[in-house]
């Protein structure tokens, strides 16, 4: 007679995202998700690894303004990926730097991501270790167990590979649909769809 | 209606708390920065020396051997150190693991234990596989100094001569992690 709801393995916010309970997220109060992201099991972000520094300004700053990990709609982080925001010295101090993704960006499993910018409509394959600093600009295709290294910039339509990774060849024109993961994101949650054939 | 169950907000896991191994005997610094969520199992005593940091979900296992880790070291999320070799050969050290001062062990590293010893400064890059009885680093010399190893055998050495550079970097940086990360080391004690 118990009138609780059933505890999905999914909790699923007002914005649509579906974070699973096994999910680690630390220092939740710095990452921001924009909605309709699925976060699946095992998956890492290191919220806790802030931006210091500029805490010492006292007045009240606006909330989220110190966001560790910024991530838009329709991402999509599998099993066992990590997300670290990148470090490094800055004017004499070491600061940890946001890490932001733009919308419809898949990352596979196990991967490890610690690049500053992915653009929107990325794909990230298993494995892969994005380095620090990297900028990923968009519609672009990292195939699985690529590393690419520090700093790397990444134009928009690539596909790169490789370790260390290198662009290997363009996303070919009309590819660009591949990248949506709306229908990615209907296939997991509590109550999932099957893909449409 | 049901307060007695709603009184309590926060939700209690039914489940009984993880306990994959025995507690290890541990010697730590009092400086050390250990996340809570770290894991320290094993028979053997691990050793952790001043100014290091352990980060969240880092595994360290001695149940294999003792572990030491030197001064401002940083042990990142996911590693798993004395991991257990796939090669039975029992190893002719007393030591699991060493890891010299200023060593960087990143995401999801894998040290294996049996005499293994990382050389001063080293930093064992992402999903590194560290296999038993491998010496890198000063000042063991059998992989030299400031030498990168990437795969399948292929190496560089870097000849920047950056290192005291890096090392006051890496202080920096665990500087700022003691702000970051709040640290535990009475419940592994």
């Amino acid at each position: 007679m118990s009138r609780k709801p059933v505890k999905g393995e999914y909790i699923e916010t007002d914005t649509g995202n579906k974070v699973s309970r096994k999910a680690i997220l630390i220092g939740t109060q710095h990452i921001m998700l924009g909605g309709k992201t699925v976060i699946q099991a095992e998956a890492m972000i290191r919220g806790d690894l802030a931006r210091t520094g500029q805490a010492v300004s006292g007045s009240a700053a606006a909330p989220g303004s110190n966001t560790a990990v910024a991530i838009g709609r329709y991402c999509y982080l599998s099993k066992g990926c990590c997300l670290r925001p990148p470090g490094r010295i800055y004017k004499g101090t070491f600061t940890f730097l946001p890490l932001r993704l733009g919308d419809h960006v898949f990352i596979g499993e196990g991967t490890v991501v610690q690049a500053a910018t992915i653009g929107s409509h990325v794909y990230i394959g298993q494995n892969v270790v994005v380095g620090e600093f990297s900028i990923i600009k968009d519609y672009v295709r990292v195939l699985e167990g690529a590393v690419i290294p520090p700093n790397m910039v990444i134009p928009s339509f690539s596909i790169v590979a490789g370790q260390p990774a290198r662009v290997i060849g363009e996303v070919p024109e009309g590819g660009h649909e591949a990248f949506e993961l709306r229908e990615l994101y209907k296939t997991v949650g509590n109550n999932p769809q099957p893909l449409p054939v | 209606m049901n307060g007695s169950k709603m009184s309590s907000s926060k939700r209690q896991s039914i489940l009984p708390r993880v306990q994959s191994g025995p507690k290890a005997p541990v010697n730590f610094s009092s400086s050390i920065i250990i996340a809570d969520s770290a894991l320290l199992t094993g028979n053997h005593t691990i050793n952790i020396s001043s100014e290091t940091v352990i980060h969240p979900r880092a595994k360290l296992d001695s149940s294999n051997g003792r572990i030491t880790i030197g001064r401002r070291c940083i042990v990142n999320e996911r590693t798993s150190i004395g991991a257990l070799s796939a090669d039975p050969t029992p190893s002719e050290s007393r030591d699991g693991v060493v890891i010299s001062d200023y060593a960087n062990i990143e995401v999801g590293a894998v040290i294996e234990s049996g005499g293994t010893l990382i050389g001063e400064g080293s930093l064992v890059g992402v999903g590194c596989r560290v296999g038993k009885g491998a010496r890198l680093g000063k000042p063991w010399e059998i992989v030299p100094d400031f030498t990168v190893i990437y795969s399948n055998g292929t190496r560089r050495i870097d000849k920047r001569g950056v290192s005291d550079l890096k090392n006051k970097a890496q202080a920096r940086q665990i500087e700022v992690l003691k702000r970051l990360i709040p640290s535990n080391p009475a419940k592994f004690q």
